[in-house]
């Protein structure tokens, strides 16, 4: 089919969320029109074994690639010419787009962490942010057919509200290397535990996607398929149905009602030509990221409502919520001159801390509310163009330096939960157009005391760990307010078209399903009610699998 | 490129990066003579050039801008590379490996944080020449060892910098972080740390070799704490 005809559903975006729905409908026979803002990729186009040495500027991060030369995302980024955003006076967000088809994708860390029992009903457990519609339980199997399809590494722990997935779903997780063992025995020592982590890389094969072959960084795209990106598996796997349409330089504006109030289909930018057109569908599915799902919603004014399409509520660009994230580095004089092997491995986490002190949480010693876990770096990796901060001198004793230094450092990352609060959100900026004439979004973003607390119960508990294993901070934390992240720099947005029970308070049904539009659904981090510790990316899949099957029912009984 | 036989602009361990075809410029900045001593430095233009761009080929990657160090500035560069990290045993000194040639593609790029190591590095190199011309007679290139180490020995150590050097010990840390950070990229620069990775493998991850893991166990369990093996 090409574009210009109706398809039983429209898909707006192919990263997680809209990949899986693509998959999911045109596996159920469904014919869908998929429309990717960026242009076409596939990682192919990765130089997966090339290093530093190979790249201009040994591969360091600049305003045209900002997290490196081998970064998979291509015409994105913090900052994008002609597509800009602002911010409110007195407020800092950063928001990364990926326009490529797969979006983040292509990139991420791959890191996959179930949400557990205690991370959807937030509210009940301390009176902070809201519930979710669903529980755990509602989630489980498809966290299950998620992990299983996909392929996820790691273990069942057993540790409070860090689920077991079920027999047979995970795969075997890679070997500990010398330094996550060596943080382990400090780990167990003060019982902080120190985990194989998950991640959806591939260990062993499936289908035509080659396990891990432990080199490359998975931020480059996996052109083996072991590291999980929507371009190695559900759009090919959705092209192969026969039933998927897909349009990429395709920049969605608008969603189209009739006068009845029901969606019609979606207004684009063809970026080629500079045509506006439109796509029609049965159904319309947006998952083009937070940001961009709020931003379309809210530009769309059918039958002039000022308030933008599925907004009834208000909540539309409000509950806007990021990760937690700060940063400890550490020297382990312990880890100097160990003997050198490959550690490249699965180039990302082999092992993790997950957040442990739930009894601090529950009688108050910890001083705040929610969670975090850590991600952990070392490795006797490419050394990069780091090696040699915070050295001195000159000459042989310099090089020694260098040398015994090597692969004895660890960074401990942050990674927490944020509550929704009150000034974080995203509205149209009425003042500011981008290049296509589209009205921008204006970022409003501010941490609340308890993520100031948990970065302060982060550095507290670290140090003990460093302290623990004779280490020496690299440099003495910042204090709370300057040591945490700026609002969206992890990269974790979600949250501004909230799903609830209540039509007066959410934007979604417990589906994905719009209040106000009985055929709009959302299936991308804007229906999340609360932002756990945990990455998003997994979730968004399980949430979309989860609306998709129920689209995918209704579009067999007829009711859409 | 025009000068392939000299090991300063040399780059033949790279095997897949091209620079433009004669992309070699003449430098933008005079040598700053005894004005460029003391406090400040004269400006240093910003490099308006094409770069990489947001969609390059990754696999066939280039380096559009134009390389504007003079052959005076590598030369001192050079010099000041190898006595920064001096050849010892198998690994080579940094002009070996393409280092000044790095130093060069990093200086002439026209981004923000290259530019601000410009602005230190081009007018530091002819202080450098400036300051071995009026204590040695020479350019530091052509000076001895020793005269050379006495002018380093005023700006590599960042509590001993000589009381006006401020801005030439902040040009040494700069070539110091650069010429290190160049160096263990190359293969040479790998061999010589331990870097022995980038090597695909099949089946499992093997993990730390014996070797690795007994000396882990060890350093564990001298600490008092439990070892867990991998």
């Amino acid at each position: 089919m090409t574009p210009d005809e109706p398809h039983d559903a429209v898909v707006v975006g192919s990263g997680a969320g809209g990949a899986m729905a693509a998959w999911v409908l045109t596996k159920a026979g469904a014919s869908v029109l998929m429309l990717e803002a960026g242009r076409d990729y596939h990682p192919d186009e990765a130089a997966m074994l090339n290093m530093a040495m190979d790249a201009p500027l040994r591969g360091v991060g600049t305003p045209d690639k900002e997290f490196g030369f081998y970064d998979a995302t291509v015409d994105g980024g913090w900052q994008m010419p002609g597509e800009p955003y602002t911010m409110s006076e007195g407020s800092e967000f950063m928001w990364w787009r990926s326009r490529m088809l797969g979006g983040r994708t292509n990139h991420w860390a791959r890191n996959s962490f179930r949400m557990g029992e205690y991370d959807f009903k937030p509210q009940t457990r301390d009176g902070l942010g809201v519930d979710w519609p669903i529980e755990y339980k509602d989630l489980a199997p498809f966290y299950d057919r998620v992990e299983k399809m996909i392929g996820v590494y790691g273990t069942n722990t057993g540790l409070e509200n860090h689920p077991s997935s079920g027999p047979g779903v995970l795969q075997p997780p890679p070997k500990f290397r010398v330094w996550e063992t060596f943080l382990k025995a400090g780990g167990d020592a003060i019982n902080i535990p120190v985990v194989p982590a998950r991640r959806a890389i591939l260990t062993k094969k499936i289908d035509e996607r080659s396990p891990c072959y432990w080199a490359s960084g998975c931020g480059r795209g996996c052109g083996i398929g072991a590291a999980f990106q929507t371009t190695t598996s559900l759009i090919p796997w959705a092209k192969a149905t026969g039933k998927l349409t897909l349009a990429t330089g395709a920049m969605v504006y608008e969603v189209v009602l009739d006068a009845s109030g029901k969606a019609t289909g979606v207004r684009y930018i063809d970026k080629a030509t500079g045509a506006h057109k439109e796509a029609k569908g049965r159904v319309v599915i947006i998952a083009a990221s937070t940001g961009e799902t709020a931003r379309i919603l809210l530009n769309s004014k059918p039958n002039g409502r000022a308030e933008g399409v599925s907004n009834s509520s208000g909540q539309v660009g409000r509950n806007l919520m990021d990760t937690v994230g700060s940063s400890v580095n550490a020297y382990f004089p312990n880890l100097e001159g160990r003997p050198r092997y490959n550690e490249d491995g699965a180039m990302g986490l082999h092992a993790y801390i997950p957040f442990w002190d739930y009894k601090g949480v529950k009688d108050g010693t910890a001083g705040t509310p929610r969670g975090y876990h850590v991600e952990i770096g070392g490795s006797f990796g490419d050394p990069g163009m780091g090696v040699g901060s915070g050295l001195d001198g000159y000459g042989a004793s310099l090089r020694s330096d260098v040398k015994r230094r090597y692969g004895s450092r660890i960074n401990f990352t942050q990674r927490g939960e944020m509550i929704p609060n009150a000034k974080s959100f995203c509205e149209i900026d009425t003042n500011t157009k981008d290049k296509f004439g589209i009205p921008v979004l204006k970022f409003s973003f501010a941490w609340s005391e308890h993520e100031l607390n948990q970065v302060t119960h982060f550095q507290k508990n670290m140090k003990a760990l460093i302290d623990k294993l004779g280490g020496t901070l690299a440099a003495e934390p910042a204090e709370p307010t300057k040591a945490i992240s700026k609002g969206g720099e992890i990269i974790h947005e979600v949250g501004t078209a909230r799903m609830g029970k209540d039509a007066k308070d959410s934007v979604v049904n417990q589906y994905g399903k719009s209040w106000d539009v009985d055929n709009l659904y959302l299936t991308d981090g804007s229906v999340f009610v609360s932002k756990a510790h945990k990455n998003p990316t997994l979730s968004i899949m399980a949430l979309a699998m989860r609306s998709s099957e129920s689209i995918a029912a209704r579009l067999r009984k007829g009711e859409l | 490129m025009s000068d392939a036989k000299s090991p300063i602009v040399m780059i033949d361990r790279r095997v897949t990066l091209k620079w433009l075809a004669g992309a070699m410029a003449v430098g933008q900045l005079a040598a700053c003579g005894d004005q460029a001593k003391g406090l400040t430095w004269p400006e240093v233009a910003a490099i308006k050039a094409q770069g990489i761009g947001v969609d390059p080929d990754l696999i066939n990657p280039v380096v559009p801008w134009p390389l504007t160090m003079t052959q005076v500035e590598l030369a001192a560069a050079a010099k000041l590379a190898d006595l920064i990290l001096p050849a010892e045993g198998d690994a080579p000194a940094p002009s070996k490996v393409g280092v000044p040639a790095f130093i060069n593609e990093w200086v002439s790029a026209p981004y923000p944080d290259q530019h601000e190591d410009r602005k230190l590095i081009i007018p530091g190199l002819a202080w450098l020449d400036s300051e071995s011309k009026t204590r040695n007679g020479v350019v530091f290139a052509n000076a001895d060892v020793g005269a050379q180490k006495l002018i380093l020995d005023d700006i590599a150590f960042k509590d001993k910098v000589k009381p006006g050097l401020e801005l030439p010990a902040q040009f040494f840390n700069r070539m110091r972080v650069l010429t290190l950070g160049a160096y263990f990229t190359t293969r040479e620069g790998w061999a010589d740390i331990g870097y022995i990775g980038n090597q695909p493998g099949t089946g499992d991850y093997a993990g730390p070799t014996p070797e690795a893991a007994a000396h882990i166990k060890g350093v564990i369990e001298a600490m008092g704490l439990t070892y867990t093996p991998a």
